[in-house]
């Protein structure tokens, strides 16, 4: 074991102490220091426990809003929220990105990362999508991000950014998905996925398309880098090929989506 | 138990000694340096960033964590490229989720690829690109 001299001297007061210790004392010192040192290495290195369904369920009355709350109508780390910057007239999905799902740091990852291993259009645009709504609703993200979209993008980018959330669950070695820690620790690690989730799994697996929500989840698992550097710009000539920005602004086009854009545009208003 | 991916097609005499060797990715040199299991595993691409993301493994199974050392040549040209594979004693192939991302934009580092494998798993084979690595030796 490697002591760190000036840590070690530290924990006993400082060289002043240590200067009046005899050496049967600073030997003593030295065995307990690193007796500790030693017991943090091995808690260090025991299997992370993760909480039981039941652990997380006795959370929920410790919490004065649900975890299903969409990003824009909580405070961060439990702040009292901050006034948001009006949208523009007529807003774009950039004017959104940086208004309203700002950081997006997550899906910036992910498209970036599908961007660089060459996966098709429609996947990186599904990945740039993919956890958007989250701004607006967590529960069944996958559904309502694909309603949110589907006016505006392709078929296949709405199908990957539907169904991504159900194929979350299921491992895919081949195709290079691992079931996520994460999921461990917010679903519990006895977590059963719900009996629609598992339905659509057993329909995804023999889809056409099971690829292209699959390849979603794949590129999911790799953006949780904190040190990430990323940005919109890259992905923006992809954005005007596939996605239809209305003339009259996201919220003001009559879609079957707009009044969830509004919501997101306007998240303090009380009715 | 090292394989210099770079230029390896000059090395047919090498065949016999390194009987798991195949093809190059020209440009790229590649050494295994270990091999490791654990039950737990990061998921980050290689090069490695800082993902948080981890997997663990369930009762009977481990990863098989082999760390490959890569030093990028002049001569490499950028291109996706698949993610590594394992084989067993019985040349079952395993995956990694572990993907190559920008493979040229360092000139030198090291990656951990993650398999998840029964456990006591002997490990034969390393499979990058067209490149096979010999594991057999270092798996003790």
């Amino acid at each position: 074991m490697e002591i760190d001299r000036r840590a070690f001297i530290a924990s006993l007061g400082g060289p002043a102490v240590v200067a009046l210790m005899d050496h049967e004392a600073k030997a003593e010192a030295l065995e307990h220091y690193m007796e500790e040192k030693l017991d943090a290495m091995v808690a260090a290195q025991q299997p992370e426990k993760f909480p039981t369904v039941a652990e997380i369920q006795a959370q929920i009355e410790t919490r004065p809003f649900r975890r299903g709350t969409g990003s824009v109508f909580t405070g961060q780390r439990g702040e009292n929220v901050k006034i948001l910057k009006p949208m523009p007239d007529k807003p774009t999905l950039k004017d959104f990105f940086e208004l309203r799902f700002a950081p997006a740091n997550h899906v910036l990852q992910s498209a970036t990362r599908a961007m660089k291993t060459g996966m098709s259009e429609e996947i990186i645009l599904a990945c740039l999508l993919h956890d958007c709504v989250l701004s607006l609703i967590k529960p069944d993200h996958g559904w309502w991000g694909a309603q949110l979209f589907e006016p505006y993008i392709p078929e296949k980018s709405a199908f990957a950014i539907r169904y991504h959330q159900t194929l979350r669950f299921y491992p895919d070695e081949e195709a290079g998905y691992e079931y996520p820690d994460q999921y461990y620790r917010i679903f519990g690690h006895d977590y059963t996925p719900p009996q629609y989730i598992q339905d659509t799994y057993k329909m995804l697996k023999n889809h056409k398309w099971y690829m292209e929500p699959r390849l979603v989840t794949v590129n999911d698992l790799y953006a949780f880098d904190p040190n990430a550097k990323v940005s919109i710009e890259p992905f923006l000539d992809i954005v005007g090929r596939l996605f239809k920005q209305p003339k009259e602004g996201l919220g003001y086009d009559n879609s079957p989506s707009a009044h969830m854009w509004r919501t997101l545009a306007r998240p303090d208003n009380p009715l | 138990m090292t394989r210099p991916v770079l230029g390896a097609f000059a090395f047919a005499a090498a065949a016999v000694a390194a009987a798991a060797q195949s093809s190059a990715i020209p440009g790229l040199d590649a050494k295994v340096t270990k091999i490791e299991r654990a039950g737990s595993a990061s998921l980050r691409d290689c090069p490695p960033g800082t993902n948080t993301v981890s997997a663990v493994t369930k009762p009977g199974e481990q990863f098989a964590l082999v760390t490959v050392a890569f030093k990028v040549g002049t001569g490499f040209k950028a291109s996706p490229m698949k993610r590594p594979t394992i084989t067993d004693a019985s040349d079952k192939s395993y995956f990694t989720p572990s993907q190559f991302v920008d493979v040229g934009s360092m000139p030198e580092y090291s990656c951990t690829f993650p398999f998840r494998v029964p456990e006591g798993t002997k490990l034969k084979t390393l499979k990058i690109e067209s490149a096979t690595f010999d594991l057999a030796a270092l798996d003790k």
